[in-house]
Order: structure tokens, then C-alpha cells, then sequence
């Protein structure tokens, strides 16, 4: 089957009040980095006790979307399912303006922003142990990959697309277990160091890319009034919930092996603490229970609706899972000295959200969202319509 | 080569502070307001802990003071992306200002909690005191280490450096004729500081220092040494 591609037309009303929409709130953004970045972190709810906070919470959660996407595009590209093709090319792009984001999310967590080309000085000013220098060799490979991989796409350059594809495949593989690497390294801290770390990661980012995928499909086909091919959807959703298990597997392994008695007051912290909400409903609730008693309904995992509902709430899941990782983990105090640590040295660190932090993130966000309805309409990235008048565009925002 | 180590006895701490402020002034490490100090984002290069233990009628209370350990096999070394953050030949474990990028990855890794970022625009920018000249020039071949850097600023992580200033000074006056002795005359902030003498400073790998002395005569640990990070402080037991 030979199948064309289209750019949407992008001239209604609705397509630019969406993108001037999301242009406004991304300088909201742009102007608290710039406050941030001339009042210093206090800004942020960040301190000595926690010293990551919302924009490394958003890099990872959009590495592992990113990498999620990019791996899904390869069941059309490299394993040759053309069934998946239809959406192949908007995986890929999706991949790119993610990957962006993260990037941009790493930099302006920087305390000094314009330094952070020293991160792509590979091998010479880099110190290579550190495993941020070397996550900074696959980040930016995985862009200059992925723009090469969308350009040998977008030009139907055969030959080129396979061998592209199946490196990128391999490098959005290693980009996410590198990810999972910078925390599973980290002896100090409890809930991070795990050898599973890289493989829990790689598994959060097919659940979150593919929900992502399957969201963003669905609203662009059903806006931009193209045939929604149920079969298709159908079909990533059993996808979906046979990696939601493999990735429940993982956490359970995980967290149990911290929980196993002695030495775990980092993981009862977690599990009963103060962002034990967070984890149990969040996590728990929204990423893996809820999704999977959607996905294996017999009824409900056959309608377009309800996947989509299920993976709205694995995309919102999987970001308290990056949150709960990053904040608890680092909130706990470390045991300097055996017994109860007095004063502020012994306290859980707190995190508030400072209104700085919070529109800096919904920036970045929507930031992303200008750039992916910019490809949008200049990009050959959706099948045509089934009719052959001007459609109607989307003004949808809701993606996100 | 020496390798500066200090050793700390907590049967003469007495928990005063004195170190605290010492290192603040010495170094003007600025003061955070109250709110700053609650929220954690004072910065402090030595901080004092009491660790209490046990309940009544077996309760007792630890008073454990920390600057930073300068591991031998320090892990914000290993994780710094930006070759900002690394250890002297001496065993000093140095913080470059010019080349920290603020990622604070350290922070994360350091098992002692030793290094703070610096929030915001601080009022105490001058690091270096103008009675202490910096052992760099200021022309561009030399002005690479994390001295001179005149100005603090926002944005980078800053720690403990056992007083490298002093040190570096005092090999310069030895190498002059002059007859003092690193550990004995010349000695980092807090120990010059501390009104009990608890803290020892000296070489390790000197067998007549008072530190290595001290190591050989007394009972001593170091602090988390399941770590594997080798600490250069040492505590002699209460």
C-alpha cells in the first residue's frame, strides 16, 4: 500500500488562536527563566535538601516520552508493520520536538545557563566518569539521529531509512537508559540506586511514549477530520498494557528490594510519608491499576474513547512516577550519623511550589506545543483526509 | 607530597559553633535570614549536627561537627560533568567557580551533604579577603584556577576548602626561609577557631604530625565509611 502524506492547512481561525495561545503562556515561561536566571534558584523550589526540582522532573519525563515515540516509529520503519504506518511519521516528529524540550528542560535547571555548552565538550573539557557528560554524547546524538532519521522520511529516501532507523531505534534505547543511569548510580541516595534503574526507565519510556503516541494520533486524525483507523488503535492498546505489566514488574522488583528489611527507612518514607499520596495515587493508581483493569475490560479495551482515557491517564502517571522518583528521593535526609539528626540536618527537605518553578514548567509545555503544530503545518506528517474539501483544523490543545 | 587530613575530637566539641562562623567569616560564606536558613538554601561550608540517641534512661546526644571530608575517592568528583569539581595532588577536593555549570549532580552524590548552591545574588561577593593576595596572577594564561575568582556568584555550587589559601601561603613563606609549620602555625579557619582544640589539622602522611599521632594513639572512626569514600576527617570517639 502506498501511502501519501499531507501537511494540514493550518489557515482557520482556530489553528492560530491555539498557537498564539501556546505562544503566550511559553513567554509567561521564557520571562520566569529570565527572572530565575537573574534572582538566582531561590526562585525555585529547589534548596540544599532537594536540590532537583520541576524542570529535571520534566527532562526525564519528556526524554522518556521521546524515546518511547521514536522506538514505536520503528515497527513501521525497521520491523516493517505497515499497518502502524499511517502514524510512523508523526512518532518521528513527535521524538524530535520531545527530545527538544528535554534539553531546553536540563539547561534552564542550570544554576548558569550559558555554560551549558560545556556539556557538549565532549571528552575534552567533560569529565567522561560522570554519567550527565556522558548522557550529553546520547541526547545530543539522539537529536542529530532523529533529525536525520525524520529528513530521510520525509524525502521517502528508501534506502536510507532502514539503516537510519534502526540506529536511532538503538541510540533512543541507550538515550533512556542512560537516563535511568544518572539516578540508578548514585549510591547515596536510596530510592535511586537500583541496577534496574536503566531497565525500569526504558520501560516508563515505551508506557509513556506510546500513550503519548495513541493520545496525539487520535486528536490530530479526529481535528483534522481524517479516518481513524480502529484497528490500529486497538491493537497499541493491548501494546500498551502488556508494557504497563512489564513495567509494573519492574517498580514492584525495585521497590520491594529497598522495602526488604533492614536498611529501608528511605522507601517507608516513600510508601507513608509526606508524598506518599503522590506515589500511591499518582503512581500506582494513575500510571499502572487504573489503565490496566480500562485496558483488559472487555468492553471498555475495544473503544477508542476508552483507550484513549487509559493512556491520558498513564501519560499524567508516568509524570508523578518521575516526580516521586526525583523529589522523595532526594528529600530524605541522609543518615550522617547513626541515630535521630536534630534541627534542619534531619529534616525531610520541603518542596514548595513557587509560582516562578510552576509557570517556567507550563512554559515549556506549551512551548512544545507551538513547535508541534508548527510541524504540523509545515511538515508532510499526516495521511490526506478521506474528504477532499479544506478540513476543519483542530483547536486543540489538550495533547499535553 | 602531603595529604592534608584533619581530626576532629568529639570528647573536647563542645557544640559553640565557633567553626560555623569562623569558615563564614574567613571565607565570607554569606549568612542566609531565618527563612533562608528553614528552607535550606543558607550556605554553609562547615555545619555543626547533634544527633540525638537511644531513649530514656539510655538517651545521649552526639554533637558532630562537619566540614567537608575531602574524600580520597570522592564521589561529587566522579559525577561533576564540567571537570569543575576535582581533588588537588594534596588531597584537597577543589570547587572551580569558573567552570561549575550548576547542574548540581554533586549535591545529589555527596554522602555528607558538604556543598551548597548559591540561591541568589549574595551581598558577600568578594570569596578572597584583600589581605590574603591570591596565589594566581591575573593575567589570562594564569587566571584559569578557581583563584582569583573575585566575585561569588549565583548559579554554582561552593564548599569547604580546608583553607587552601592559608596552605598555599604558608608553602610560599617556607619555600622563603621562613620556619613555620603547616598544622601548627598555619591551620585552616575552624581549627585556628575552636576554643577546646578539638580539631587537629595536619599531614597524614607525616609520621611526626599531630594528626598521625593522634590516628596511631586513639580509637577513631569516619563518618558513613560504608560509602567507600575514604574521608580525610577523622573523629576520636567520646
Amino acid at each position: 500500500m502506498e501511502l501519501t502524506y499531507t501537511p494540514i492547512e493550518g489557515k482557520s481561525r482556530q489553528y492560530y488562536t491555539a498557537v498564539a495561545v501556546l505562544a503566550a503562556v511559553a513567554l509567561a515561561g521564557l520571562i520566569s527563566f529570565a527572572l530565575s536566571y537573574i534572582k538566582g534558584h531561590q526562585l525555585f523550589g529547589s534548596s540544599n535538601a532537594i536540590p532537583w526540582s520541576l524542570p529535571i522532573v520534566i527532562a526525564i519525563y519528556l526524554i522518556g516520552l521521546s524515546a518511547g515515540s521514536l522506538i514505536l516509529s520503528s515497527l513501521t520503519y525497521v520491523f516493517g508493520q505497515e499497518s502502524y504506518k499511517p502514524i510512523a511519521r508523526m512518532a518521528v516528529f513527535l521524538a524530535i520536538v520531545l527530545i527538544f524540550g528535554a534539553m531546553v528542560a536540563i539547561a534552564v535547571d542550570l544554576g548558569r545557563p550559558e555554560k551549558s555548552w560545556r556539556l557538549f565538550m565532549f571528552f575534552y573539557l567533560n569529565n567522561m566518569t560522570s554519567m550527565f557528560a556522558l548522557n550529553g554524547i546520547l541526547y545530543g546524538g539522539y537529536f542529530v539521529i532523529s533529525i536525520g532519521y525524520l529528513g530521510a522520511i520525509l524525502t521517502n529516501s528508501s534506502k536510507l531509512v532502514k539503516p537510519i532507523g534502526i540506529l536511532a531505534v538503538c541510540w533512543a534505547v541507550l538515550v533512556h537508559m542512560g537516563t535511568g543511569a544518572i539516578f540508578g548510580f548514585i549510591a547515596t541516595r536510596e530510592i535511586f540506586y537500583s541496577p534496574i534503574k536503566p531497565l525500569e526507565f526504558l520501560a516508563a519510556a515505551m508506557v509513556s511514549g506510546l500513550a503519548l503516541l495513541i493520545i496525539s494520533v487520535v486528536f490530530t486524525l479526529r481535528f483534522s477530520k481524517r479516518s481513524i483507523n480502529k484497528e490500529i488503535i486497538s491493537t497499541l492498546g493491548r501494546l500498551l498494557s502488556t508494557v504497563i505489566i512489564l513495567l509494573l514488574i519492574l517498580v514492584v522488583v525495585d521497590k520491594l528490594t529497598h522495602f526488604y528489611s533492614p536498611n529501608r527507612d528511605a522507601t517507608v518514607f516513600l510508601f507513608t510519608g509526606r508524598y506518599s499520596p503522590l506515589f500511591w495515587a499518582g503512581q500506582v493508581g494513575l500510571a499502572y491499576v487504573i489503565p490496566l483493569i480500562i485496558l483488559f475490560h472487555p468492553k471498555a479495551r475495544k473503544t477508542v474513547k476508552w483507550i484513549m482515557i487509559a493512556s491520558a491517564l498513564v501519560v499524567i502517571g508516568i509524570f508523578f512516577e518521575r516526580f516521586v522518583l526525583v523529589i522523595p528521593g532526594l528529600a530524605y535526609p541522609l543518615p550522617y550519623y547513626p541515630g535521630h539528626i536534630e534541627g534542619i540536618w534531619g529534616q525531610v527537605g520541603s518542596f514548595p511550589l513557587l509560582p516562578a518553578e510552576v509557570i517556567l514548567s507550563v512554559g515549556m509545555f506549551a512551548f512544545l506545543g507551538v513547535l508541534y503544530f508548527l510541524g504540523l503545518k509545515f511538515l508532510d506528517l499526516l495521511p490526506p483526509p478521506v474528504e477532499t474539501e479544506p478540513a476543519v483544523e483542530e483547536a486543540a490543545s489538550a495533547e499535553e | 607530597m602531603a595529604r592534608w587530613g584533619m581530626v576532629i575530637d568529639l570528647d573536647k566539641c563542645i557544640g559553640c559553633q565557633a567553626c560555623t562562623v569562623a569558615c563564614k567569616s574567613e571565607n565570607n560564606v554569606p549568612h542566609g535570614s531565618p527563612k533562608e536558613q528553614q528552607r535550606m538554601q543558607e550556605i554553609y561550608w562547615n555545619k555543626v549536627i547533634a544527633v540525638s540517641r537511644g531513649e530514656y534512661p539510655t538517651a545521649s546526644i552526639e554533637i558532630i561537627p562537619m566540614p567537608c571530608m575531602h574524600c580520597e575517592h570522592p564521589p561529587c568528583v566522579t559525577v561533576c560533568p564540567a571537570k569543575a569539581t576535582y581533588k588537588r595532588d594534596d588531597g584537597i577536593v577543589m570547587q572551580n567557580f569558573r567552570r561549575c555549570i550548576g547542574c548540581k549532580y554533586c549535591m545529589v552524590a555527596c554522602p555528607y551533604g558538604s556543598r551548597s548552591f548559591n540561591y541568589k545574588e549574595q551581598e558577600g561577593k568578594e570569596y578572597h579577603r584583600p589581605d590574603l593576595p591570591p596565589d594566581l596572577g591575573l593575567d589570562s594564561k594564569t587566571h584559569i584556577g578557581p583563584w582569583p575568582f573575585p566575585h561569588r556568584t549565583h548559579g554554582v555550587v561552593e564548599k569547604c576548602t580546608f583553607c587552601f589559601h592559608r596552605i598555599d601561603e604558608a608553602k610560599k613563606r617556607i619555600e622563603a626561609g621562613e620556619d613555620i609549620k603547616i598544622g601548627i602555625d598555619v591551620v585552616p579557619a575552624c581549627v585556628e577557631a575552636c576554643p577546646s582544640g578539638a580539631r587537629v589539622f595536619g599531614d597524614l602522611d607525616d609520621p611526626e604530625s599531630t594528626v598521625s599521632k593522634l590516628l596511631t594513639s586513639r580509637d577513631w572512626f569516619k563518618l558513613r565509611e560504608d560509602m567507600g569514600t575514604e574521608p580525610k576527617v577523622f573523629y576520636l570517639p567520646r
